[in-house]
């Protein structure tokens, strides 16, 4: 007969018992299983002793005190909290513990064990009366020697079988703390790593800011540097080609132009250097405003007039009405149409045809400018190397020594920076050639 | 006639050929290396115009002009700012200065003169 309130353990326990072969009945509480025991008389009494109305000490008190239910065993389902149990357990007079939460395997060999014996617990022998003393208190001990035995045997062998489970626990611990321990470690060493790392980050990055900090400045140094001797150069010679301190011969003048022209291809060439190593190193800033497109092609046009009509050009120029002002960078501006067509009139032989167009795109948000002449014009396979730098064309109409090279790729780079497209078309040599540029009306650029 | 310039530039060069061409279209000329030289020579001569580099070696030329304004001898002297970056930053500069102008560098020999006669009153 299993006694136990909880419906739940009752029917755990009854489950086991069943499938070993016992038959079960239940009792809900002490009241209850006393009443059962004595009317069915149960082989064996497995009691909880928390219940209601009468509890498991005073339950197994009452059998041993009835003739009838005298001899049935009793074993004790404790939680073993308090070592006055055992002693309540010795003073009811059980003859077995078990220790919540039991192993199945243990207290079916409990079981066995106690129908084993049942022999021996057939005839009682006389009860001695033991008196101990413990925790301050006197108990009166009244269990066959067999009984206290037993219990204490199987009191025992719980405490040390809770101990084991006690002792695989804290090893278990141990080895989790160890493991944590690792992790915790290496987490540590990850961190420091990763400090290590940030501070090498930041290294890079202030010796990057002054590499590019000393870039600037070397590209304004070299840009004054260079420029200043070669003003006076170019200031000097002119003035004096101009005869503006008196006369001079024909070597004379002859030899101060070419010291003249060489000056002033020379400030064009070293402009175009320090332009195209700052665009580059995207050192090259605009200094954007709103510029009056139309006014600023026609200063171009006015400016070029002379080479124009030394060679004898006819120079169409086609600038709509509303040509709308873009924002952009009024000298890179006036520096990239003054390369356009300064290239137009170099490449074309005398008396041919050049021509600037301007009109707004479609959908109005950008401007068209177009430069075309009947030139020279540039084979298939140029076609790239004119992007490339220094690509130079030797040609009876234009003498090598006129041009950079760079021009081109640099004007190119400079409406790119607006956010715009520069595209160059020819079907061929002598067939002419279309320089045409783009550009954002609002600047797209930086 | 003899009408006077102050020409202020710290490199002699740049001095030598401002003076050559202001001197050839008959003004009296004043070169002056520095801001301090170039005050005094101010004071003392009363100019009808200034030209004057933005970079002079102990101030900028745009402080040299700031000076010369609170003097109210010298107050009303147009200043002409010879500059290699007329786009740039330093134009809020020059622009900020009342009564002043400027050209760039290099200089155009064959119309500096005119570009500085525009500037005289």
């Amino acid at each position: 007969m299993i006694v136990e309130d909880s419906a739940i353990q009752a029917e755990i326990l009854r489950r086991i018992l069943v499938a070993e072969g016992y038959s079960v009945i239940i009792a809900k509480d002490g009241a209850e299983g006393l009443s059962k025991a004595k009317g069915l008389k149960p082989d064996l009494v497995i009691s909880d002793i928390n219940m209601p109305e009468m509890n498991g000490f005073e339950l197994c008190r009452h059998l041993k005190n009835d003739a009838d239910t005298l001899k049935t065993p009793v074993i004790l389902l404790t939680s073993l909290s308090v070592p006055t149990d055992v002693i309540s357990a010795l003073e009811s007079g059980a003859d077995n513990f078990i220790v919540k939460p039991y192993e199945k395997s243990h207290l079916l060999s409990r079981i066995e064990y106690i129908f084993l014996n049942r022999e021996l617990q057939e005839h009682p022998q006389s009860q001695n009366a033991v008196e101990i003393h413990f925790s301050g208190q006197q108990y009166v001990i009244t269990s066959e020697k067999k009984q206290i035995l037993d219990l204490l045997i199987s009191t025992y062998e719980n405490a040390v079988h809770k101990n084991n489970e006690l002792i695989s626990v804290q090893k278990k611990l141990e080895i989790l703390n160890e493991e944590l321990e690792q992790k915790v470690k290496s987490v540590q060493t990850l961190n420091e790593d990763l400090i290590i790392q940030q501070g090498v980050a930041e290294d890079a990055r202030n010796q990057a800011e002054m590499a590019s900090r000393i870039k600037t400045e070397f590209l304004a140094n070299m840009s004054h540097e260079l420029r200043t001797p070669l003003n006076s150069i170019n200031g000097f010679s002119e003035v004096l080609y101009d005869e503006t301190f008196g006369p001079l011969n024909d070597k004379q003048k002859k030899y101060i132009g070419n010291v003249l022209s060489s000056g002033k291809h020379l400030l064009l060439l070293i402009n175009q250097i320090l332009d195209t190593a700052k665009v580059e190193s995207g050192k090259m800033k605009l200094t954007l405003a709103s510029l009056p497109t139309k006014h600023l092609l026609f200063e171009i046009i006015q400016l070029v007039e002379d080479m124009v009509n030394k060679k004898r050009l006819k120079m169409i120029i086609e600038i709509e009405e509303d040509l709308p002002d873009i924002e952009g960078d009024e000298l890179k501006f006036k520096q990239i149409i003054y390369n356009l067509l300064s290239n137009a009139i170099k490449f074309t032989n005398d008396d041919g045809e050049i021509g600037l167009s301007a009109k707004k795109t479609g959908p109005s948000v950008e401007i068209e400018v177009e430069v075309w002449d009947t030139g020279i014009g540039i084979a298939a396979e140029n076609m790239e190397k004119i992007f490339e730098g220094f690509f130079r064309v030797d040609t009876p109409y234009s003498r090598l020594t006129e041009g950079t090279g760079l021009g081109l790729p640099l004007s190119r780079k400079l409406v790119e920076l607006h956010g715009g497209i520069l595209t160059a078309e020819s079907e061929g040599l002598d067939k002419g050639t279309r320089v045409r540029i783009t550009l954002p009306i609002i600047s797209g650029g930086e | 006639m003899g009408r006077k310039v102050v020409v202020v530039d710290d490199n002699l060069n740049n001095l030598l050929l401002e003076k050559d061409l202001l001197e050839i279209a008959g003004f009296e000329v004043f070169e002056a290396d520095n801001a301090a030289d170039a005050i005094a020579l101010v004071k003392e001569h009363n100019p009808v115009v200034i030209v004057m580099d933005v970079r002079l070696p102990d101030i900028r030329g745009t402080e040299v002009a700031r000076i010369l304004q609170q003097d109210k001898g010298t107050r009303d002297i147009p200043i002409v700012f010879v500059t290699a970056s007329v786009l740039a930053d330093g134009r809020l500069e020059i622009d900020s200065i009342p009564n002043s102008g400027f050209i760039s560098k290099p200089i155009n020999t064959r119309t500096f003169v005119q570009e500085i006669m525009k500037f005289i009153k």
